[in-house]
């Protein structure tokens, strides 16, 4: 039971590092793009 | 021209009615946007970070600033998903994605996050006030300034009871946003705009003054967020204080000390669910400037929130930021700046009346945004049509409205306005919508490969399958976030998987209850109606002509003003139009709303008793439902879109003709071009008339005006060069120079004569609503110049 109780918790901090990590990253991109879209003229694009 | 009930136009005898599916907004600007959703977000900055450093201790200040920077990225998600759906709320988006059992689940979450938005706001600022009163008391007792019976009477130092003061608080401003919802006031983007430019004179000078204060006096460090720093209280371990985590629990697990710490500082992220509520009603270009609003929330959010928590350890000290002003840091804050404390005090009141009024208006925006959620889902018949029955003086749907309070009031009470317990709880609504959220835009990734808008970054193409790693991170810590949480917040885990299963179980039931009742109704409803769906509102779809009266109906026990045009009105002259506008607030409408969803019983019954007015006449009517956030601006675009030549309305209940005039013209004025003039009639319930021209027009002129320039010409036509002088060249010339005295140093005194004239109290300020309309028989009143007027409740749904 033990076992699984610690491997439960692994995994969330695995989670929780890893999307850490990722939103980090989308933090900085999006930051750049909100620059962009306050002080720049943004075409508006489709993806 | 074929009537819309005229036998023999199609394969039976049903009544036509074009049913407009496109919602009449108003639309508001980015700034407008961006403040309503900061009445809700930034009001989070008065409560999170005591709540916070009460779980984790010290260093909590950083997990709040992590929290915020996070937020960045969740607004990320939404804003994708607005780019998707014009409403891309959380139901919308999961019902999309992972369908109805899991989008009913999401909204009793979400629910829960609406219901406990009220209760905290409210006892948040009620523990403000309080928190001042009793320095007062203190400071007054100080200087001997209580009277010794009283001194006496409070066994020292008169002091209130913090939490019971904060639930009384609570309980009235309640109540008050209750009637006030009850009577149909809009969520008004004017007063949310002038609340946070208050705001942001108090994190202003906030920010400022806390630069100096650390510049001029001693100030302790904030612990860094490392497991070691972290110090866990009794409460905040929740199911896992039986276990051996509870002993240790930093060493033996680093990164779940941090996950647990995070959990209990997510509360101050809350509100983005507004985001996408608001994003309906945003101007062109919508993306852009849903993308700007989004940026202004997040930067001032982490700016008043995360840096403001970092302050409150810094400068207040330890031995009484906790102990004291644990639910009140800002005033704490306040009291303990450099500088003269007449000075600190004053600025103390100043937070006070801030908190007071940005609190306050997210318990409003909570009420409404409960409403909303719940018109919604009722639209989808999740909800059972009792819930929407509208009232039946103001045509709120005040059915949802008093469950919602009900639950806020019970919440209120139960918490004895303990904000941590409050906050706690909280964070489960809000961490779990999230979550569903951030799945169901996830799942939407693989499963809706359209275009969008925008998408949330860091996305990388492996043979040809897209890898959503942006979007997949931001779910993992939200996702990791909303498990722990469910273990160390015991009190919020019972008390919000109690309330959703409530909903569920709520919304289960009724859907079925529904199906069942919307196959009988279908079926009545093809016997005795047929519905046109229409995009827009336009004459060709009706069949009518040019000219035509457009008669407005809410109430179908009071269609009197409906006879008194069926009487008058010749119908080989003019076609009658009959309009019922459905009135949404915010999340409650949207563009793509089913026709069914937007004709529900009221409106059959309604249109029934309309057609049965209008048989008894042996006349025609075309009829027309319109999906409208503002019922006047609706009026005015159905008018215009109609080129009806007249707009026949019931007097309301709650507001007399002259303004209703007002608001119509006001709505006239804020409609785009091209617009048309037309005359709207007001019918009493005895059949008398007031009689309003809408939009611009040769004022009506009293006979001794008319003499009045006929003698000045005849006086000036004398003088050597003006023989050729025209009447309406005096008039121009009176008008400039009017015009010209106005806008310099006589306007108070034009104001002055005016006021004498209308027979408006000088004193008030208040200028009686065009009471120069109030000349006996037909009234012809210039309601189109957006002057300032008596302000009547908006919004309201009473234009019958």
């Amino acid at each position: 039971m033990q076992l699984i109780v610690i491997l439960g918790i692994r995994l969330l901090e695995g989670m929780f590092a890893v999307g850490m990590a990722g939103s980090a990253v989308v933090l900085i991109v999006t930051g750049i793009e909100d620059l962009e879209t306050l002080f720049g003229s943004e075409d508006s694009h489709l993806h | 021209m074929s009537s819309p009930f005229q036998p023999g136009n199609s394969a039976s005898n049903r009544v036509r009615i074009v049913v407009a599916t496109s919602v009449m907004l108003t639309f508001i600007s980015y700034w407008r946007a961006a403040a309503i959703v900061l009445n809700d977000l930034g009001s989070s900055a008065f409560y999170a970070a005591g709540i916070a450093e009460q779980a984790v201790g010290k260093s909590a200040p950083w997990f709040i600033v992590g929290v915020m920077l996070f937020s960045f990225t969740v607004r990320a998600v939404y804003v994708e998903g607005c780019s998707m759906f014009v409403r891309g709320g959380v139901y919308r988006v999961v019902k999309e994605a992972l369908g109805g059992t899991l989008a009913k689940l999401s909204v009793s979450a979400l629910m829960f996050d609406y219901i406990l938005t009220g209760p905290i706001s409210g006892v948040s600022a009620g523990q403000y006030i309080a928190g001042l009163m009793n320095d007062i008391f203190a400071t007054a007792d100080a200087h001997g300034w209580i009277p010794r019976a009283v001194h006496i009477m409070f066994h020292g130092t008169p002091q209130v009871d913090v939490n019971w003061t904060s639930v009384v608080f609570a309980v009235a401003v309640t109540v008050y946003f209750w009637w006030e919802n009850t009577k149909g006031i809009g969520e008004s983007s004017e007063k949310a705009l002038r609340v946070m430019q208050i705001t942001t004179v108090m994190v202003v000078i906030l920010l400022a003054w806390s630069g100096l204060t650390l510049l001029m006096q001693a100030h302790q460090s904030v612990p860094l967020p490392w497991p070691k720093n972290l110090t866990f209280s009794h409460e905040s371990l929740g199911f896992l204080k039986h276990t051996d985590l509870a002993t240790d629990l930093a060493k033996k697990f680093g990164l779940l000390g941090i996950l647990i710490a995070f959990g209990h500082s997510v509360l101050a992220m809350s509100g983005e669910e507004s985001l996408a509520q608001v994003n309906r009603e945003l101007a062109h270009p919508k993306l852009k400037n849903l993308k700007r609003a989004a940026i202004i929330i997040a930067i001032y959010s982490f700016v008043f929130t995360g840096l403001t928590a970092l302050l409150f350890v810094m400068i207040i000290p330890d031995s009484v930021r906790v102990p004291i002003y644990k639910d009140n840091l800002i005033a704490g804050l306040a009291m303990y700046m450099w500088g003269p404390l007449l000075l600190r005090l004053a600025f103390r009141a100043f937070v006070v009346v801030v908190g007071f009024l940005i609190l306050s208006g997210a318990v409003n925006t909570a009420i409404i945004g409960s409403n909303g959620v719940l018109n919604r889902v009722s639209e989808d018949g999740v909800l059972a049509d009792w819930f929407r029955q509208p009232h039946k003086r103001f045509g709120t749907t005040y059915r949802i409205i008093n469950l919602v309070v009900f639950l806020q009031l019970f919440t209120i009470l139960a918490s004895r306005g303990n904000v941590y317990w409050l906050g706690e709880a909280y964070a489960f609504g809000v961490i779990w919508s999230f979550t569903f959220k951030s799945l169901a835009m996830l799942v939407l990734r693989f499963k809706y490969k359209g275009e969008r808008g925008w998408k949330v970054p860091l996305n990388f193409h492996i043979a040809g399958y897209e890898i959503p790693v942006g979007l997949a991170s931001v779910f993992m810590v939200l996702l990791s976030t909303a498990i722990v949480n469910l273990f160390t917040k015991s009190l919020a885990t019972v008390a919000g998987i109690s309330f959703a299963v409530g909903f569920f179980v709520i919304f289960t039931i009724s859907e079925r209850v529904n199906k069942h009742k919307h196959a009988l109704h279908q079926q009545q409803m093809r016997e005795h109606f047929q519905l046109l769906h229409s995009d827009k509102v336009e004459r060709e779809g009706l069949g009518i002509r040019p000219g035509n009266v457009l008669v407005t109906v809410r109430d179908y026990n009071t269609l009197t003003h409906l006879k008194w045009a069926l009487e008058r009105i010749d119908e080989k002259d003019q076609d009658i139009v009959v309009m019922s506008a459905r009135v949404s607030q915010f999340g409650a409408a949207a563009y793509d709303l089913a026709t069914e969803q937007i004709f529900t019983d009221y409106e059959e019954h309604l249109f029934t008793q309309a057609v049965s007015v209008a048989e008894n006449f042996g006349k025609h009517v075309s009829l027309l439902v319109v999906p409208a956030r503002d019922v006047w601006s609706a009026i005015v675009q159905t008018a215009i879109n109609l080129e009806s030549s007249a707009v026949v309305a019931g007097l309301s209940s709650k507001m007399a003709g002259q303004e209703q005039a007002f608001e119509l013209g006001r709505a006239w004025e804020a409609a785009e071009e091209p617009k048309r003039q037309f005359v709207l009639q007001v019918v009493h319930p005895d059949m008398n008339v007031d009689t309003f021209r809408i939009g611009p027009h040769t004022p009506s002129m009293k006979t001794e005006d008319i003499h009045l320039v006929h003698r000045l010409w005849l006086n000036i036509t004398r003088e050597p060069g003006l023989d050729k002088l025209h009447h309406n060249d005096i008039l121009t010339e009176a008008l400039t120079r009017f015009a010209r005295d106005y806008s310099g140093q006589q306007r108070e005194e034009i104001l002055k004569q005016l006021r004498s004239v209308t027979g408006a109290d000088p004193g008030s300020g208040i200028v009686e609503p065009r009471a120069i309309a109030t000349t006996p028989a037909a009234k012809d009143a210039d309601v189109s110049d957006g002057s300032p007027g008596k302000k009547p409740a908006p919004g309201a749904a009473d234009a019958n």
